[in-house]
Formats: C-alpha cells, structure tokens, sequence
C-alpha cells in the first residue's frame, strides 16, 4: 500500500513538474477548460433561473402547476398559443363539476379552476359612431321633451362635432382619391361625404334628425377608418376563483368582475397597448424607453419613428373634438407654442413633433392640459363591450359585457406574454363558444314553438333562417360551419344555435350587467382547467394520479404541465438549454482537440523520457497514469478557477440583476430583472464536464505515450 | 561460473516498409557473471541491437535470447519490463536523466517503480550510492544543472540502484571527454570489482575496451571474435577505426 503511495508520488511528481516545466501548453489548455467551466456555470445557472422564474410566470399567470383537458382534443392545449391557437380543437369536457371532484380527489391538488380560452374579433367604438350616438340620445331626449330649437348647447355640440368629423374624413377621401385610382372608390362613398358635408345637410337637420342620422349612421360611419379591430383573447373562468388561484394577479383599473355577474376585464397591457388613444400610448412608450433605457429621440430609430408617428397621425386626436373642444385646443396650443397658426391639425402636429429637449415638458402638458378634454381609451371602463365570436360551428355569437376594469401579474405588468389574455366570466364565455345556458335553451325552445320551424335541416337553414325572420336586426348567421364533432355536444342543432345566436343579439343589451346563478360556475362545460398543487415537486405523480382519477370516474382527462401547457412559451428553456449545450459542446469539441493536439505534440517532445521511464522498468499504465493524472489536474485546477470566477459572476449578477431589455424578457424574467442563483449542481456539473473532457483529450495522447517503446531511450540525441 | 546472458542464434530483422533490414544475422553469446564485456564493432554492426535484445527491450526475430534464465521472447511485455526493472541497470549515452525531476529523484525511481522498499530503506541506498559516486552534495540539483560526467554518474547510480545482476551500457563515454570517460570507467570498473555486477557495454573507444574483461566484436551483423581479453594489435586496429565509427554514430 505504502509503495503505491509513493509510485503515486513519483508519477503525481513527474506529471506536476512536466505542468510547470511547459507552461504554454499548460496555460493553453488550462484556459480552454477554464473558460468552457465559467461557461457551463454561467450558462446553467442562468437557464436554471430563467427556468425557474418562467415558471413562476407561468404557473403564477394562468397555466397553473397542471393543466387539465378532454383527452379527446384534437390539438394539444396551448394557454399561451397566440391566435395560431384553435380552441375548436379542445373537446370540451361537459361537467365541471364532476372534472372537479374527479381531480380533488388527489391529494396533492390544492386546488381546480374551470377554464376555456378563445379569441375574439372586437370593434371597439370609432368615434363617428360615438359622435352618431349621442347625438342620436340627445335628439330622442329632445323628441320626448319640448322640442327647444334654440339655447341647447349641448345638441349644437354633438352637431357640430359630426360636423367635424364629417369634414375630417372628407379630406381623407379626397386624399385617398389621389392615392388611389378613383375606380377602387365607389363614387356613391364621395357623393355621400360631400352631401353629409354640404350647408343644406346640417340646415335641414333639426327637420328630420332621425332621417338625417340613418343616413350618417348607414353611410358615413362606415367610412370612417379609425375604427379599430381588436383582436382579443380571453378566457372565461370563474373570476373570483381564478383571483384566489393566482395571487399574482392584481386589479389595475376599476374593479374585479363581482361574483355572480357577467362582465369583462382587459389585461392591463391589452388596454394599454391596443385600446388607448395611439398618440398617448406613442408618448408613454418614448418616456418609458427614455426613463428605463436612456435613449434618445435624437438616435434612437424606434423613438423616432414614434414622434414622426404621433406627428403625422394627428387625425385620431381631431375626430375626438367637438366644436368647443377645437376652440379650446386652439388657444392653449397658440399660446403654449406662441405660434399664431390657426389650424388645429397644424398646431397638434408641431407640438406632437417632440424633442428630446422639450419631450418631458411637453408629456406633461399633453397630460395636464389636452388628455382631459380626450378619451384617451377607446373602452372605457364600465362600458359595455360588445365581443363577437365565432362558435365552433361557425356562427357569430356576440355578448355585451360590461368592461369592469383590468388586471395585471405581479412582475409581469410589461410582459406580452403574461398579458395578452382578458379576462370574462365562463357563462358569458360558454356562450359565446357555442354552448348553451339552461334560458337559452328554452328561450330558443320558445323561439322555436312561436316560430314552427322545428323542421328546417342544415342544408336550407339559410334560406329558411332569413325568410323566417327578415326583421332581425343584424343576423350575422354563417351556417357554413358544424362539424361532426359537434354530435355529441349539449345543444340541439345548429339550427338551434343559429336561433340562440339571433336571441343574443336581441337581448345583446340586457347582457351587461346580467346576473347569473353561481352554480352555473360549479358545474357545466368547460375547456380545461387550471390545478394548483400543494407540492409543485410532484408535478409528474400528480399528473399520472389525476388522469389516473379521470379513468377511475370515467372521465376523459389529460393532465399536462405547465411547461407543455404553455406550448412553445413553455419550451422556450428547453430550446435554450439545447443551444447553450450545443455551443457547450462545440466549444469542448474545439477544446477537445486543441488539448488533444497539444498533449500529443507535449508527449512527441518527451518520447526519450519517456522510453527511458519505460527502458528502466516503469510498466504501461505508469505513463498512462502520469499523462492522464497530468491531465486531470489540470482540468479540475483551471475548471475549479473557471467555474469559481463563473460563480463568482452569477453571484454578481444575482445581487444587481440582470435588466430585462424587453418585454418578452420580462415574461422570462418574471419581473424587471433576473437574480440568478448559483446551484449546486451548475458547480458539479461544471466539473463533471470539465473532468470528462480532460480525461477524453489526453486519451490518444496517452495511447502514443504507451506504445513508446523502450528502445527509444537508446536512440542517441544527435 | 553462471551465464546471465545466453544467446543461441539470435536474428533480428527490422522491417523499412517493405524492406527488410537485417541487423543481426544469428548471434550466439554467453556472458558470465561479474564479466566486464565491450562489444565493439563499426556503426551498423548490430551492437545497439545485441544490446537491445540482452536489455530486454526488444526480443529476436529468431532464435533465443535467455537472460537470468528466462527466455525473453516467451515473455509478455509486461514481464519484460518487470525483468528489466528487477535484473537489469541501464546506462545511455545520453545520460536519459528525467529532467524534472532531481538527482536524489532520479536514483530513487526505479526503488520506486519497484515499489518493494520503504522510504527510509529507499534513502539509505540512494544516499549511499550518491556517495559512492560523488555527488551526495548535489542530491537536490537538477540533471541540466550538471555537468555531463556528473549526469553519467548519476546515471550510474540509477543503473544500480536496484542491484542488478547486469548491467547495459550503451556507449556510456561517447558524449564524456576522455578525462571525464577514463573516471566513468574507473567507477564501472570499481563497482564491477566490488559489487560483482555484470556490465555489458558497447563502445569504438579502445580506450575503453582495454578497461574489458572480455571483448565481442560485431561485423555486419555477426559475431566477428570473441576474446576474453583484447590484443594489443586489436586495440591499434580499433583505435585506427574510431573516428569514422564516431562519425558513423548509433549502429
């Protein structure tokens, strides 16, 4: 024993002297490995935090620790999908409440929030059918009290507000006009404009306003461009549990849905980037990236584009104003510029066009002095907002649905990700999909009775459709859809829907502010659900016990991950942790040869040494020891520096934080700024790397160094 | 007396690609116990090669080559180092010191490879060797802090270290001037004397044959004579040959 100690020694000693004594090759290969370890640490522990805060994200934002699904879908589930997602593709899964207690019953769970997600097309409000709408209030309320022809002000206002707008757009017609060939605008569109625009339109309106508004409302509201589509997707959920389920989710504007009510709330960042006035959103995007960023309208390309943006797109500004609101801009702008132009247009386009100079002072008018006189939100909370989808067969089913406010995820206010789902209660959500409430169903029952049309297929639903009711307001039925898939739903026909959806659109106005029996939330269809488990270490025992339960009670439930349930989101750290191996990888497989030709070329110059260890007795594996031994030291003393200044840095870095340089790193961040934490595991593994590589570089080396022959010791220098 | 080293009709042939080179052409040899023997010969005379074979770093391409008894090509390599380890003392013309190591390290390697005595035993012989050839003061100096006499010395005390029964060198003087060779000898001699060990060398230098209790001489890859002890006219006639030989390097 003691002589293997001392052979030990004497190799230990002629493979640390040959380190010292060929300190280039030494300081070469050390330095590979040395910085493939800082690597290995600094790229694992970021991934691990990343993953780890992602998951906060995720789990803490909608996905929940499990996600819970009809085995039946024909797509994976994807809470995080964007609008490539298809909910169509989800079966639903037709009680709640048994989905409930099949899931509860494992014992990890701690607790189940019923779930669907969908998208939606919304027309927010343009302001020519706002203008049109209270003017068209104002003359009903006129037609009921004592017609007074003179001294009402605020029905001269509203006059002379669509007056204003007619005006506006007439030059954009004409503008368009010279852009475009006249042929692509039909002239009926022009002749319109110039009438709604003419003296003897507006004087003759006091006459018949009901008359002259028709004619605005059917032709020249639809001229208006400003009216913004949104695209929304939203989940429909029990709100109140969905609160208490994910505590980070906070009430920014206006308040929670209350229990037991229809309604809507918009993910703040939803309100913020699509519904608010453009030129408020373009200023508040310039300070945020001024204050966060440090940059400059002056070089930077995006800010720019910003102000030249806001310049140039004064029109959305001057629809909004009304007669007194123009005076009003007017005088303030004159004297805030000392600028003695009279158009308004003019004078918002020069204050818009901000510098970096006057940008601070010039927020803050805008704020101060014009935001109040704008609606500087196309929705504003506490309206109604009226959400047309399409159901799973293909018709358009709409709700109004009373905005109650919005919310954001705690950390996760600026993230894209986090933010891009609203939020509204499951029944109005169930109907919208294409399901149908227990009133509905017998509303359309009586529909049906009243109107004897039990009869009709889907093949003349059409037909039969508009001849049986011609009145209907706006029956955007599109009997084009209805799969078979639909067969085993809780609803009759697609006929049947095709009612349901004219019923929603007649008593589309009662819907705000509806009520509706809190067991609807308890049971009935849903699309998936939320789990949060007591233990999220156990996330793959549980997902085997719930659909383990599901088999048991004769559900057909799949359990996902949060990682899977948030789709490509949810893959993103493992596409990562696969590019930073493969770079890992490529850089030791660099590291591989350049070590492997370094020691090669160090053996080469040590044959004589070699052979003569050998001539005088030292077996094989003494020189085997010796190369592998020196190589080993090697590895582990540069990998220890280079994993310990690698440490070091995510020590550093989980003091002051890595900034999130954008809002999608802020969904990955979860949060501003990533602290990572150094592992463990990240050191060992650093060090396993590193040793495997040391130990695999000297291989061939060592191979040549043991078919040295002893001869060789022989062989004279010259 | 005992032979340590015989050899029946030992050849040995290298292979150029495709060329076979024959560099010994059936050698037959016994060396005895405590012999003090020179194999002198021209370059390219096969005595590196002889050598090669009694040192055991190579085995023959036919006939036998028996050293302490063993048959060296019935050995695997790992026996042959181990016999060379156990038996056998080298000794270069190069010297061969491991460079990084110091002059008491370079002793004590083989003790250790050997692995069989303990530290204090170990120091003991390599103390008492350091003496013997006279540098006990620079145990702790490296080998390229010496002169080339005192690196061949310190060979030497590495070569017998182990006390082995025989030992090989390899034109020990032919890098020494002929002051430092003539010492060099002396101490083998000396040892030889003393310790009764058997020292196989090779060499041009008649000088250094004269030191021999016996003489081989190699032509072409055969044993040309065998005397015990070399003639006074031998010694002219190799004296006569030794610069082409230097010249001629390895053989």
């Amino acid at each position: 024993m003691k002589a293997y100690v001392d052979t030990f020694g004497v190799v230990a000693q002629i493979a640390l002297r040959n380190l010292f004594a060929s300190t280039w090759k030494t300081l070469i290969v050390g330095g590979i490995i040395g910085f493939g370890a800082f690597l290995v640490v600094l790229g694992t522990s970021l991934l691990d935090s990343v993953d780890e805060s992602m998951s906060r994200s995720i789990i803490g934002s909608v996905a929940g620790d499990v996600q819970v699904y009809s085995s039946r879908s024909t797509e994976d589930l994807d809470v995080m999908g964007g609008f490539s997602f298809d909910a169509n593709a989800i079966e639903p899964l037709p009680d709640f409440a048994q989905v409930r207690t099949s899931v509860e019953s494992v014992a990890n769970v701690a607790s189940v929030v019923p779930m669907g997600i969908n998208n939606s097309l919304v027309v927010s409000g343009n302001t020519v059918d706002q203008a049109l709408e209270r003017l068209r209030a104002l003359v009903t309320a006129r037609a009921q009290q004592a017609p007074r022809p003179a001294g009402d002000a605020g029905y001269t206002a509203a006059k002379g507000h669509v007056r204003q707008i007619i005006t506006v757009l007439s030059g954009d017609i004409a503008n368009v006009r010279q852009l475009q060939d006249e042929k692509s605008l039909a002239l009926e569109d022009l002749s319109s404009v110039t009438r709604a625009a003419s003296d003897e339109f507006w004087s003759g309106f006091d006459a018949d306003p009901l008359n002259a508004l028709e004619f605005l409302e059917n032709r020249i509201a639809p001229l208006a461009t400003d009216a913004d589509m949104l695209f929304l997707r939203y989940i429909g959920t029990d709100p109140s549990a969905f609160a208490q389920a994910f505590d980070r989710m906070t009430v920014v504007l206006g308040e929670p849905i209350p229990e037991g009510q229809r309604g809507f709330m918009f993910s703040n960042y939803v309100y913020e980037e699509q519904v608010k006035l453009k030129t408020a959103r373009g200023l508040d995007k310039i300070r945020d990236a001024r204050n966060n960023r440090g940059a400059k309208i002056a070089t930077d390309p995006d800010l720019k584009r910003l102000v030249h943006e806001a310049s140039t797109q004064v029109k959305e500004l001057l629809l909004q104003l009304d007669a007194p609101k123009t005076e009003l801009f007017r005088s303030k702008l004159q004297g805030y510029l000392a600028s003695s132009e009279s158009g308004v247009g003019k004078l918002l386009e020069s204050f818009l066009s901000m510098t970096d100079e006057n940008f601070d002072e010039r927020y803050a008018y805008f704020y101060r002095e014009l935001a109040p006189s704008l609606e500087l939100y196309r929705v504003r909370i506490g309206d109604p907002l009226t959400i047309k989808a399409f159901t799973r067969s293909g018709y358009v089913q709409s709700a109004n649905l009373k905005v109650y406010g919005t919310f954001s995820f705690k950390g996760l206010e600026k993230s894209p990700q986090a933010g891009s789902l609203n939020m509204m209660d499951l029944v109005s959500f169930r109907e919208l999909y294409g399901f149908m409430t227990e009133d509905r169903q017998r509303e359309i029952a009586l529909l049906r009775a009243s109107s004897g049309a039990q009869d009709v297929n889907r093949e003349n639903a059409e037909s039969e459709l508009f001849g049986a009711a011609p009145a209907a307001p706006a029956p955007t039925a599109n009997p084009a859809g209805g799969s078979p898939a639909d067969a085993h739903l809780p609803r009759d026909s697609d006929f049947g829907e095709a009612l349901a959806s004219l019923a929603g659109s007649r008593r589309g106005d009662n819907d705000a502010g509806s009520g509706y029996d809190a067991a609807q939330l308890r049971q009935g269809v849903i699309l998936n659900a939320a789990v949060l488990l007591k233990d999220d270490g156990q996330i793959d025992e549980t997902i085997a016990a719930i659909e383990a339960a599901g088999q048991r009670d004769g559900l057909p439930l799949k359990a996902i991950s949060w990682q899977k349930a948030a789709g490509l989101v949810g893959q993103f750290t493992v596409l990562m942790r696969v590019v930073l191996y493969t770079a890992v990888l490529i850089i030791f497989v660099v590291a591989l040869v350049i070590i492997n030709n370094a020691l090669v070329m160090a053996t080469l110059e040590r044959v004589r040494e070699i052979g003569t260890l050998r001539a005088v007795g030292a077996q094989r594996r003494f020189v085997l020891a010796m190369l592998v031994f020196e190589s080993i030291v090697v590895g582990l003393s540069f990998g220890a520096v280079g994993a310990l200044l690698g440490g070091a840095l995510v020590a550093l870095l989980g003091k002051i934080g890595i900034p999130a340089v954008n809002d999608v790193f802020m969904f990955f961040f979860s949060g501003p700024r990533l602290y990572p934490a150094l592992g463990t595991q990240n050191l060992v593994i650093a060090l396993v790397v590193v040793l495997i590589v040391s130990v695999a570089s000297s291989i061939y080396p060592a191979w040549i160094a043991m078919r040295i022959s002893p001869r060789e010791a022989m062989q004279s220098e010259d | 007396m005992q032979a340590i080293v015989s050899i029946q009709n030992a050849t040995k042939d290298y292979h150029l690609g495709k060329v076979v080179v024959p560099a010994l052409r059936g050698v037959s040899l016994d060396v005895m116990q405590g012999d003090f023997l020179s194999i002198a010969g021209p370059s390219g005379s096969g005595k590196t090669t002889l050598l090669n074979l009694i040192g055991c770093v190579d085995t023959p391409s036919a006939g036998t080559v028996e050293v302490a008894g063993r048959n060296t090509a019935l050995l695997s390599e790992r026996e042959l180092t181990s016999l060379r380890l156990h038996t056998i003392g080298f000794i270069f013309q190069s010297f061969n010191l491991v460079g990084v190591l110091d002059v008491y390290r370079n002793v004590e390697l083989p003790l250790l490879l050997q692995g069989t005595l303990s530290g204090a035993e170990r120091k003991q012989r390599v103390s008492a060797l350091l003496d013997r050839v006279g540098l006990q003061e620079h145990a702790r100096h490296r080998p390229n802090e010496l002169s080339g006499g005192q690196r061949q010395r310190v060979a030497i005390a590495r070569a017998l270290v182990t006390r082995p029964r025989l030992v090989l060198a390899d034109e020990p003087t032919a890098n020494l001037d002929s002051v430092t060779g003539q010492n060099i000898l002396d101490l083998m001699k000396e040892l030889n004397r003393t310790e009764k060990t058997t020292f196989i060398f090779s060499t041009h230098d008649a000088r250094v044959m004269a030191h021999a209790t016996s003489l081989v001489r190699l032509a072409d890859g055969k044993l040309a004579e065998r005397a015990n002890a070399p003639s006074a006219a031998e010694l002219a006639e190799v004296a006569e040959h030794a610069p082409d030989a230097r010249a001629g390097a390895a053989s």
